[in-house]
Parts: C-alpha cells; sequence; structure tokens
C-alpha cells in the first residue's frame, strides 16, 4: 500500500513570513469576547466531489462553533460579493474581505487524489484587521482519516489564534440509561461516532479513562456488588480488578498512573483508599463516622479533594495523598459533591446545591474565587477537558439528563449528543493520537 | 349401803361389758390366725388394687398428657408449616438482568424509609424491623442482603456513599436485635434504582429506603 494513507502528513509554508505569535484570546478571562471568524467557501480540485468538501466545511464549522473561541461567520452569512469566492484569496485581495464582518479568515481547498483514497486539504488562516497572513499547512491522508484531519485543522486554527492547542482529538465516555440498568458509552468531543462500549445489561456506572486512553476503568453490579472493571475501547477484554465487599467506585488516577484514589465500602461505609493499578494493597486514607467520597487528584500527584459529610452536610475538602493536611475548601451552602481538579491546578469544579437545585460551581484551591457557572436545571459530575479549557458535565435543563459542555469560565454551554437524555457522568479523555 | 353395793356391781358389770364388748373379735383373732392370714390377703389385694388403679390413673394421665403435647407439636409443626408455606408463597423470585443470582423478594419483610441525607432509623421504622427481625427467627435458614437506595437528588457517588450507609445502619439495628450479621448482606444502589421515576416529593419519599431480597431460603 501506499505509504502516506497509513498517517497524514503535515507541511507548513515555509515562504511564509515569520510572525510572532499573537495570543488572539485570553481565555483564562473571566468574560472573553469570542473572535470573529469568517469561512469562506472551500475549493474542490479537479475531481473532488463536492458532496466531500460540503461535509468538510460542515465539519470544521462544527468543530471551531464548538471549541467556544469563535464567532464563526458561515459563506452564507457572507455578503453577496464574497459568498461564492472558493479556495485561497491571494493575500492582495485581502482588502476586499474586510466586508466579510471576520476578524480573521480561514480558507482552503480539497483534493482527492485520482486514486480515490488519497486527500489533500490545503488551509491558510489570515488576519484581516492587520492585513496579514498567519498561516498556512496542507495536511495529506487516508480518506478514511477525512474527520480527524479536519479536526486537525481546528485544532491548529485553535492553537494560532488562543496559544494551546484544542482539544478535538478526545473523546468523552459517559454513562446512558438503558431499561433498568446503564451502559458506558464514548463520543468524540464533537458528539460524532457515539460508540456504546458495554453490552451487558446490568449497572455500569461513573467511568474514567485510563492515564494512556486506552481503557476505560468503570463500577458494574454484574457480580451482585458495585466493583470495579476495565475495558478497552472496542468494548473487548472486560476485567474485574477491584472488588472488595461493598463500595468500590469512583476512580481517579495518580498523574503518574501507578495508584487508584477511590471510594471502598469494605468497613460499611464509604471511604477514600488508594489502590495499586492492579487492584491491590488498599490504603485508607480517610478515618472518623462521615461519609467519604469522590476523591480526585490534583495534577502534581500532591494532594486529593474528596466529599465529606463530616462537618454534618457533604462539603469539599482537600488532603494530601497520604490522607494528611485535611482542610476543608467550600463554606457555602450544605450540600457541595462532586470534585473535579483542574488539569491546570489552579480550581476545582464541583457540584453544590443552590436554592432548591444544584449547579456546577468552581473555587480556586484555596477556596476564594468561588463561581458558579450553570444556571438551569440540575448539573452534576463536572470533569475537565484535558487543556482545562472546557468542562463536561450532566444537566436536565432540557428535561432527561443530558451531557453538556462549556467553557470554563461558564460560556457557550450546549449539549454534546442529539440524545433525549438518559445520559449522565461524562469523562473526558487525554488526547487521543 | 345396799344401794352404793349394787351402784359398784352395776358400774363394774357395764365396765367389764364394755371392756368384753369392745373387743370380741380381737380376742378371736388372736384366737384364730387362719382368719388373721385371710384378712392380710383381703387387704393386701385391696392395696395392690388400689395401686394398680392409681398406676393405671398415672399411665392414662401420662398418656393423655402426651397426647396433649403430641397434638400441640403437632398443631405448632402445622402453624410453622403453614408459616413456612406462608412465607414461600410469599417470595416472588427476583431476576435482575446482568446482575449474578437469582434472589426472592418477600411481602412479609418490609422496606424502611430514610429522611433526605440521612441514614438513622427513623423510630417508626424500628418497628417494622423489630417484625422483620421476628419473621428471620423464625425462619433460620433465610439469610437476606439489605439494599440501600436513595432518590434521584444529588449526586451519584454521594448517593452511593449514603446507600451503603442506610444498608448497613438498618444491618447493625438487625443485628442489635440478636439476628446474625453472617446471614446480613449490604448492598447499596445508590440513585440507581427507583421504586418511583417521577420527580416529586412522594416519588423521592418512596425511592429514599433499605429494601430486603433473600439471597437463602
Amino acid at each position: 500500500m501506499i505509504k502516506y494513507f497509513a498517517c497524514f502528513l503535515i507541511f507548513s509554508f515555509f515562504f511564509l513570513p515569520s510572525v510572532e505569535a499573537r495570543v488572539y484570546l485570553d481565555i483564562n478571562a473571566p468574560a472573553f469576547v469570542q473572535i470573529p471568524i469568517a469561512l469562506s467557501k472551500w475549493k474542490s480540485v479537479e475531481k473532488t466531489p463536492s458532496t466531500l468538501t460540503a461535509k468538510l466545511y460542515e465539519i470544521l464549522t462544527d468543530n471551531l462553533t464548538l471549541s467556544g473561541f469563535f464567532k464563526v461567520i458561515d459563506y452564507s452569512q457572507l455578503p453577496p460579493s464574497l459568498r461564492d469566492r472558493e479556495g485561497i484569496p491571494n493575500t492582495l485581495v485581502l482588502r476586499e474581505w474586510a466586508s466579510s464582518g471576520g476578524e480573521i479568515l480561514l480558507a482552503g481547498e480539497v483534493a482527492l487524489k485520482p486514486d480515490g483514497l488519497g486527500l489533500v486539504l490545503t488551509c491558510h488562516l489570515m488576519d484581516l484587521i492587520e492585513q496579514r497572513h498567519l498561516f498556512g499547512k496542507r495536511y495529506e491522508g487516508h480518506l478514511q482519516n477525512f474527520r480527524s484531519m479536519v479536526r486537525r485543522i481546528a485544532d491548529e486554527v485553535v492553537l494560532h489564534l488562543t496559544g494551546e492547542r484544542g482539544v478535538h482529538s478526545t473523546k468523552i465516555a459517559y454513562a446512558v440509561q438503558q431499561g433498568t440498568g446503564k451502559e458506558i458509552f464514548t463520543t468524540d468531543f464533537d458528539g460524532a461516532n457515539v460508540k456504546q462500549i458495554t453490552h451487558n445489561q446490568s449497572i455500569n456506572i461513573s467511568p474514567v479513562w485510563t492515564p494512556n486512553g486506552e481503557q476505560i476503568i468503570f463500577t458494574s453490579y454484574l457480580k451482585r456488588n458495585p466493583d470495579l472493571y476495565a475495558i478497552d475501547l472496542e468494548g473487548k477484554n472486560l476485567r474485574r480488578f477491584s472488588f472488595y465487599p461493598g463500595l468500590n467506585v469512583a476512580p481517579s488516577w495518580s498523574p503518574d498512573g501507578k495508584r487508584i484514589a477511590l471510594m471502598l465500602g469494605m468497613e460499611g461505609k464509604s471511604d477514600i483508599y488508594l489502590i495499586d493499578a492492579d487492584g491491590k494493597n488498599p490504603k485508607k486514607l480517610t478515618s472518623g463516622h462521615g461519609n467519604e467520597a469522590s476523591p480526585s487528584w490534583s495534577p502534581d500527584g500532591k494532594r486529593i479533594a474528596f466529599v465529606s459529610d463530616r462537618s454534618g452536610s457533604p462539603q469539599i475538602y482537600t488532603m494530601t495523598s497520604e490522607g494528611t493536611d485535611v482542610r476543608r475548601l467550600t463554606f457555602e451552602g450544605n450540600y457541595n459533591t462532586n470534585p473535579s481538579w483542574s488539569p491546570r491546578g489552579n480550581r476545582i469544579a464541583f457540584c453544590g446545591r443552590v436554592g432548591r437545585q444544584f449547579h456546577i460551581l468552581t473555587i480556586g484551591v484555596d477556596g476564594s474565587g468561588l463561581q458558579k457557572l450553570t444556571h438551569h436545571g440540575n448539573n452534576e459530575g463536572p470533569s475537565w477537558a484535558p487543556d482545562g479549557r472546557y468542562i463536561a458535565f450532566s444537566s436536565t435543563r432540557t428535561g432527561g439528563s443530558k451531557i453538556f459542555i462549556m467553557n470554563t469560565n461558564g460560556s457557550n454551554q450546549r449539549p454534546l449528543t442529539s440524545a433525549k437524555g438518559g445520559e449522565s457522568s461524562p469523562a473526558w479523555s487525554i488526547r487521543l493520537e | 349401803m345396799t344401794r352404793t353395793k349394787s351402784c359398784f356391781i352395776i358400774i363394774f358389770i357395764l365396765c367389764f361389758g364394755i371392756i368384753f364388748m369392745g373387743c370380741p373379735k380381737k380376742t378371736v383373732v388372736k384366737e384364730d390366725p387362719s382368719v388373721q392370714k385371710e384378712e392380710a390377703a383381703r387387704l393386701d389385694a385391696e392395696r395392690a388394687a388400689k395401686e394398680r388403679e392409681a398406676r393405671e390413673k398415672e399411665a392414662r394421665e401420662r398418656e393423655a398428657r402426651e397426647r396433649e403435647a403430641a397434638r400441640v407439636k403437632e398443631e405448632e409443626a402445622k402453624k410453622e408449616e403453614a408459616a413456612r408455606k406462608e412465607f414461600e408463597k410469599s417470595l416472588v423470585a427476583k431476576k435482575t438482568p446482568g446482575i449474578e443470582g437469582e434472589v426472592f423478594e418477600s411481602s412479609l419483610l418490609k422496606s424502611i424509609s430514610f429522611d433526605f441525607d440521612r441514614y438513622d432509623i427513623r423510630p417508626g421504622d424500628m418497628e417494622i424491623l423489630k417484625e422483620n427481625a421476628a419473621l428471620l427467627r423464625n425462619h433460620p435458614r433465610v439469610k437476606v442482603q439489605i439494599e440501600g437506595h436513595c432518590d434521584e437528588r444529588g449526586t451519584a457517588e454521594y448517593n452511593l456513599a449514603l446507600g451503603e450507609r442506610r444498608a448497613n445502619s438498618t444491618k447493625n439495628y438487625l443485628v442489635s436485635l440478636g439476628i446474625s450479621a453472617d446471614r446480613l448482606s449490604t448492598i447499596s444502589y445508590g440513585e440507581e434504582r427507583p421504586l418511583d421515576p417521577r420527580q416529586n416529593e412522594e416519588a423521592w419519599a418512596k425511592n429514599r429506603r433499605a429494601q430486603f431480597v433473600i439471597t437463602a431460603k
């Protein structure tokens, strides 16, 4: 077979002047204004089917919109004089694009090779305010990697304009109600490729990814006890590896991938324990009479956030990974659970009851800067994207429980899939490539 | 003087007569051993008859007592059998897809309820658990699994911890009533198995419960 089909290649256009990278968007700001980006029509080179080009355009538009950083102006929203312009404009005519409404222009073309399998995507990003070319790239690959090639373009645009790569190569695992049970599913970050991983009709809950992104671990009632299992992304090689009497739930990997913090109920109540990656050597971290739940490691591996009701109501605490130096983090409200430590290390997302509803909030690791991010329905189970710029969670705002994604400042909240409900406990993967 | 003398004589005669006539037979018995033997035999026979009669009576009574005891025992056995039948009749096999093992539910083992975010046994529910304990005492081979359940509010993981606690506080109460801990296992289903899927106070109250399933009968 032809070698280039195995993976796709990226070519930078070296003839372009090297411009000092400018960050267009400070996504750490509590409120940022989305960058207006115009997407001109892509050109089908030679015999490339126009349906393929249209599909590419659709995926690219979706992915840039989903990133939350852009106000996407697609070609149908362009002035008539620009609407039907295809392909890459000459930098000399960029001035004409000033009327597009965008500050940035993304343009490109698609070429399907004569063998009908090889695909070449060429794209250029241009700054319409400063009238200059930002980058040009060429992606070569197999037609079957079409979608991931398009996402790669979106990732590159995000990197260039925000200073960090996007998460277009990530997946989200979650649980879906089916009959009286729940099954584990995965989907791509943009809601495409929804895939059922378990098919055992049991109660399968609380999925998390292994640190290498190759397996999912989750709790299942298959053996009439909530035990911890691992399964690969094809739904094969199911393996039970933590099955102490009582609860074996809510696993959180240590950043070095050697240990798992989790809830074990072997003493008749839930406590936080550490176990080895193979489920052995349980070591109890919490003591006292409270219910201890939902551990989450800090990205530096030094501390663990968790829930305890030792004060009389469930609140968020942190402790060292040895179980010492316990500090209470939340003092507002009487029901704060589900902590999730940001990959950037500075904030913890959690689920808190505000009034009669449950909402996603974030708080600084020193207990300062409490921020409420959701406002409608009941919201729970926050999980950070690997870049720390998005949070997935479940929400009942539209009726049934659905997985939603938002930027970490609470903007751009949108459902992940088109399901009507029954979705819960999302877990974001690392970048899978 | 004559009168005094004659009085004395009369008295003497009377006394003599009394003495003499008071035990004429004695005199005879003493004087006739064969008659004495006959009488002794008769007395012996009489005694023996009495003793026999007493023995027979005792035997009859014992028999009656035994019959009564047997009857009571039989009745108890019947009652036990009836209770066993009633219990067995109350059992409904509960097969859950994707969960190993067959268990049974019995309408005679009643569920108890909990307040929101609580796992202590409410006073009224202690009476229910006493009835459940009595049933378990009457069916010593029965083993049960206590399921802790929560309503849908709050987070799934914390509710699993709460369900674990509800199941165990129920178990501990039954153990305090004398039920052996090895007959009682626990499992938390958190909010995963609501009885009533609706989203209102009435449904939530139903769903916050400890429920019993029979794992061995």
